[in-house]
């Protein structure tokens, strides 16, 4: 079984956390994930075949021409941030003091 | 007198005067708060619209859009507690599209949280209820979506399918469930789970709605750099060409009994037999309808190969949802603790459980067996059944191995490693591995529950899938079908 340590380890990764109960809800779930990820290994001829990372190759595209088009206001921009000043999103000092 | 009825119907009425737009959003406004409560179709339900004077078939005609789509000035959630109040400032392609068309928004659905689940039980808002036993699930993601149109509150809505979020809740619901071809339809504006499986679909109660819809919303999108060109095509112009000598298969390995022994029962046996009676009504309407086989390993392998896809794509998207610019700010004294909180606070466990597989399977040490080969595994099955569309115009198959399930089923009872479980729960994903088009609609019932059959086909070949659809649709006798429950009609 996964180790508990491991997956709050990817949950930190990630920038959240659970309680313990649901670590081992998540423990117990990854052995059955597990043993289906194992199915995938199992497909013969798998060396040598390229990943698709798409469904298809799509012809179709091109760069779309430089031009100014619609673009949010500053304010639309601000709109849904809880905390502003001056026009920005304020959150708390990043530089510390003596760093600058 | 106007519910259940579809966009076909409503637009007769709507020309000749019978009734007005005004009247006619009145009356699916009405439905939609009638049946929240028992069915929780809605996010929001929207009570003062603005109409436009359009050209167009959808013009007046009142439809509901999927909660993970941004609509400027209307709230937008995705159903998750880290978007609760979020307002989108601008529209996406398909909202914009249908309002200078003229349709009419009736309200937001409710999803899975992040459209991240096949259950339709996750939304921050609560679970939605099947019309046809509320016992029972409708499915997901797109649950809400499904359930407008199954209950007969509108005759169209919109929703996005990356595993099976259309299809699948389409057959559970008894209602038509259509996604074309990857890049038919725009994506801007929809909130990302895994981009290089993600679609636009619909729902309707008959396939020329489907169609008529698609001819509206479809088209290249500067803003989405996958779309295609656009055929030029008018799919409800050709549902009625010729499709004897058309060819379709269907793969033994999800279709016999032999290859589900213990886990055949008495619900499995009649969505198989049934599939076959329908096979031979295709038949009879001028198909030619093979069996062939493949690989069960390669089968088996589509889910896992859906997860470690769709897990590692959505942990990427979904790193921007920080509680900083949108979304309840979180507590704490520095950048990261706010951020870390929010997201503790703002996911549910289900999806943070998603997450934290996406998350391992991009490990290093666990990239190139798991999230490659996924990859790998991928091109062989699309490679499989590109190979099969050589000889063959369509591929037929029930969208599931049985009805909507209860809400109290446990995970236990459902054997996850399974043929059952593995292929036939899970086998729609083929459809977005390969962006092919692929449509499901109602074809029968068990226990009084609806079933559905797919029909898929090869890339942007739309126009052929609605095609041999509206055949199909013309021998299943339940065109324009909806859940007709509650003793409510307006």
């Amino acid at each position: 079984m996964i180790e508990k340590e491991k997956l709050k380890k990817y949950a930190g990764l990630l920038m959240f956390d659970m309680d313990e109960e649901e670590y081992t809800t998540l423990q117990e779930e990854f052995d059955t994930l597990l043993k289906q990820m194992d199915l995938i290994g199992q497909i013969d001829g798998i060396d040598g075949v390229e990943p698709m990372t798409f469904p298809f190759k799509n012809t179709d595209v091109s760069l779309r021409e430089d031009e100014v088009g619609d673009y949010l206001t500053v304010g639309e921009v601000l709109a849904n941030a809880k905390h502003q000043v001056s026009d920005q999103v304020k959150v708390p000092r990043v530089v510390e003091e003596g760093e600058e | 007198m106007y519910r259940g009825k579809s966009i076909t119907e409503l637009r007769e009425e709507l020309d000749k005067g019978s009734i007005t737009k005004e009247e006619l959003f009145s009356h699916a406004n009405t439905l939609a708060h009638s049946f929240q409560e028992d069915y929780n179709s809605f996010v929001t339900i929207i009570d003062k619209p603005k109409f436009k004077e359009r050209e167009s078939l959808v013009s007046g005609i009142p439809y509901a859009l999927k909660d993970n789509f941004s609509t400027s000035g209307i709230l937008t959630t995705g159903s998750s507690n880290i978007l609760k109040d979020y307002i989108p400032v601008y529209d996406a392609t398909v909202y914009k599209k249908l309002k200078n068309a003229g349709a009419v928004l009736v309200g937001k659905t409710v999803l899975d949280e992040l459209a991240m689940g096949g259950t339709g039980t996750t939304g921050h808002t609560g679970v939605v209820k099947n019309p046809w036993d509320k016992t029972r699930m409708i499915g997901g993601s797109s649950a809400g979506s499904a359930a407008a149109v199954s209950l007969g509150i509108v005759p169209f809505s919109i929703g996005s399918d990356t595993g099976d979020s259309v299809r699948k809740p389409a057959a559970f619901g008894g209602v038509v469930g259509f996604k074309p071809t990857y890049g038919r339809i725009s994506r801007y504006g929809l909130f990302a789970f895994a981009s290089s499986l993600d679609h636009v679909a619909l729902f309707t109660r008959n396939v020329k709605d489907a169609a008529i819809v698609t001819d509206i919303i479809k088209g290249q999108d500067p803003m989405d750099m996958v779309t295609l060109k656009d055929d030029g095509k008018k799919y409800a112009d050709t549902l009625d060409e010729d499709i004897k000598g058309k060819k379709l298969f269907y793969i033994k390995e999800i279709c016999s009994k032999e290859f589900y022994k213990d886990y055949l029962d008495e619900e499995l046996e009649s969505v198989l037999d049934q599939f076959q009676e329908l096979v031979q009504k295709c038949r009879d309407l001028g198909f030619v309808v093979e069996e062939v086989s493949m690989d069960q390993k390669l089968l088996e392998a589509i889910y896992p190969t859906y997860m470690c896809i769709s897990c590692a794509e959505a942990t990427s998207n979904n790193a921007n949802l920080t509680g900083i610019q949108f979304g309840p700010r979180g507590e704490g004294d520095s950048i990261e603790q706010i951020m870390f909180d929010a997201r503790t606070k703002g996911f549910s466990e289900l999806i943070k459980r998603r997450f934290i597989l996406g998350s391992y399977i991009l490990q290093k040490e666990n990239q190139e067996k798991l999230f490659k080969n996924a990859g790998r595994v991928r091109r062989m099955i699309v490679d499989k059944i590109t190979e099969f569309f050589k000889e063959y115009d369509g591929m037929i198959l029930p969208a599931s191995g049985g009805i909507a399930p209860e809400f109290t089923a446990t995970s236990e009872k459902v054997e996850k490693l399974s043929p059952r479980y593995l292929i036939l729960e899970n086998h729609l994903a083929i459809g977005n591995f390969g962006g092919f088009p692929s449509i499901t609609l109602p074809y029968g019932f068990v226990k009084d529950m609806p079933i559905g059959v797919n029909i898929t086909g090869r890339i942007k070949e739309d126009d052929l899938v609605l095609n041999m659809a509206h055949k199909i649709e013309s021998v299943t006798g339940l065109k324009d079908q909806y859940c007709k429950v509650g003793d409510i009609d307006v």
